[in-house]
């Protein structure tokens, strides 16, 4: 899979923005430092970007810049994990993860157990994937022990999720970005998660 | 006074301390910190060596100063030599002499008079430079830019004494901003939306949006308007 990539230019050009909004944004934390790509070209080094992840992101930025300042646009979009936590019981009322997957996942944790935001990120992405169909039970708890065994080590860096079957064996990857992945024939990549993704959902949806 | 919950950092004449948490470190004479020091306040007189990182919200060094790891302050003084390994962040750099990240620099302001090497990128919202050294850096990224060459100081004669002779000016592989007005700069593409070249401008490539002022002793290899209307660009 190949990320489609945005020169510096166009992407000025294309959304509106001046060099010094995309270097405050820079310096602000909003734009991670590695979707800054350095590339020789023949007019010399030019930096591009993922082109659907930054078009995204700015939209993001300049839509709520006017509500917020930029210290909270940008506490809003770091990937880092916030410090919040949950109950059992109100994952449920407020309907962030489906009781299906609680039941199957958490049966034996009292309705008052607490879990922390890495927890309920795991559950609401096994409730995505669950939900879309892409992946079954049995898989879901491999995908529960591969996210608390690799994910912690990524530290807040952003990495991406990849979930792929041939043959009807299926595995999953952790990935740090950008990056690039060839698959061999044969292979169907189910799903391919940004996990700094499903991080700003799920925060939006608890906050 | 049991106000602070950290002691002071206090180094007259020469002397070794350890790293840590200080409420102020001031260093008169020659002082060595082993360690990441953080601190509310770093003074320092004279020369010191810090092996770590640097955290502290006011920096003032006059002398000599090498900070072996990322140097974090919101704002600092430098009169004379300093020297980071690693990245500079913070909100406003006053340096007076010449000052050499090897890292990446990131500030709100930076105002710099005389010479810097800046081994990354330089990104801040405005750069002032004022000229009276080399100044040199592979990359600069900000809202506006102005570089103006000082005609005659104590310091010009002080770096040409100490580096030998030669053309006081900034180097620059890129510069991007918004607002950007040079003098006596060499740099491979500039970049900006209302670019203003001064004499001893040597550009490879100007792409400006809006507007371009040139000196006639400037050089430039080519100009292009981007964006905004000419869609042929």
């Amino acid at each position: 899979m190949n990320l489609e990539l945005i020169s510096k230019k166009d992407l000025l050009d294309s959304t509106g923005i001046s060099y010094g909004q995309l270097y405050r944004w820079k310096r602000k934390q909003l734009i991670p430092e590695e979707w800054f790509i350095r590339k020789s070209t023949f007019t010399g080094q030019e930096t591009f970007f993922p082109k659907d992840l930054i078009l995204a992101r700015i939209d993001k930025i300049i839509n709520m810049k006017d509500d917020l300042s930029l210290d909270q646009v940008a506490g809003k979009l770091s990937p880092s994990l916030p410090d919040y936590e949950l109950r059992k019981s109100d994952l449920l009322k407020r309907n962030i993860v489906s009781p299906v997957t609680l039941h199957r996942f958490a049966v034996h944790d009292p309705e008052n157990t607490v879990y922390s935001f890495e927890l309920i990120l795991y559950f609401y992405l096994i409730d995505q994937l669950l939900q879309a169909g892409d992946m079954s039970m049995e898989e879901g708890e491999r995908l529960l022990e591969t996210l608390k065994d690799h994910f912690p080590k990524f530290d807040g860096k952003s990495c991406e999720l990849i979930f792929i079957r041939k043959m009807g064996v299926s595995s999953f990857a952790l990935l740090s970005l950008p990056s690039q992945l060839f698959f061999e024939k044969g292979v169907k990549v189910v799903a391919r998660l940004s996990m700094t993704e499903c991080i700003e959902q799920l925060k939006g949806k608890l906050v | 006074m049991d106000k602070n919950p950290y002691s002071n950092l206090d180094i007259n004449g020469v002397a070794t301390a350890s790293g840590g948490q200080y409420e102020r470190v001031n260093i008169e004479g020659v002082g060595k910190v082993e360690g990441d020091v953080r601190a509310a306040s770093f003074r320092l007189n004279g020369v010191a060596t810090v092996r770590g990182n640097v955290e502290t919200e006011r920096l003032e060094s006059n002398g000599k100063l090498k900070i072996e790891g990322r140097l974090s302050a919101g704002t600092s003084h430098m009169d004379g030599y300093t020297d980071v390994l690693g990245s500079l962040s913070g909100e406003h750099v006053t340096s007076k002499g010449l000052l050499q990240i090897r890292g990446d620099c990131e500030l709100e302001r930076f105002d710099a008079e005389g010479g810097f090497v800046i081994d990354g990128l330089l990104n801040a919202g405005f750069v002032n430079v004022q000229l009276y050294g080399r100044a040199k850096t592979r990359e600069i990224g900000c809202e506006s830019i102005l570089v103006r060459k000082i005609a005659k100081s104590q310091w010009k004669e002080m770096l040409r004494k100490m580096f030998g002779k030669w053309a006081a000016g900034l180097e620059a592989g890129t510069i991007e901003g918004d607002d950007v007005d040079l003098e006596y700069t060499a740099a491979s593409v500039v970049r900006g939306n209302r670019v203003t070249l001064g004499p001893g401008c040597r550009i490879g490539r100007v792409e400006y949006r809006t507007e371009l002022k040139k000196h006639p002793a400037a050089q430039v290899g080519e100009e292009r308007k981007t964006g905004d209307g000419s869609h042929f660009a």
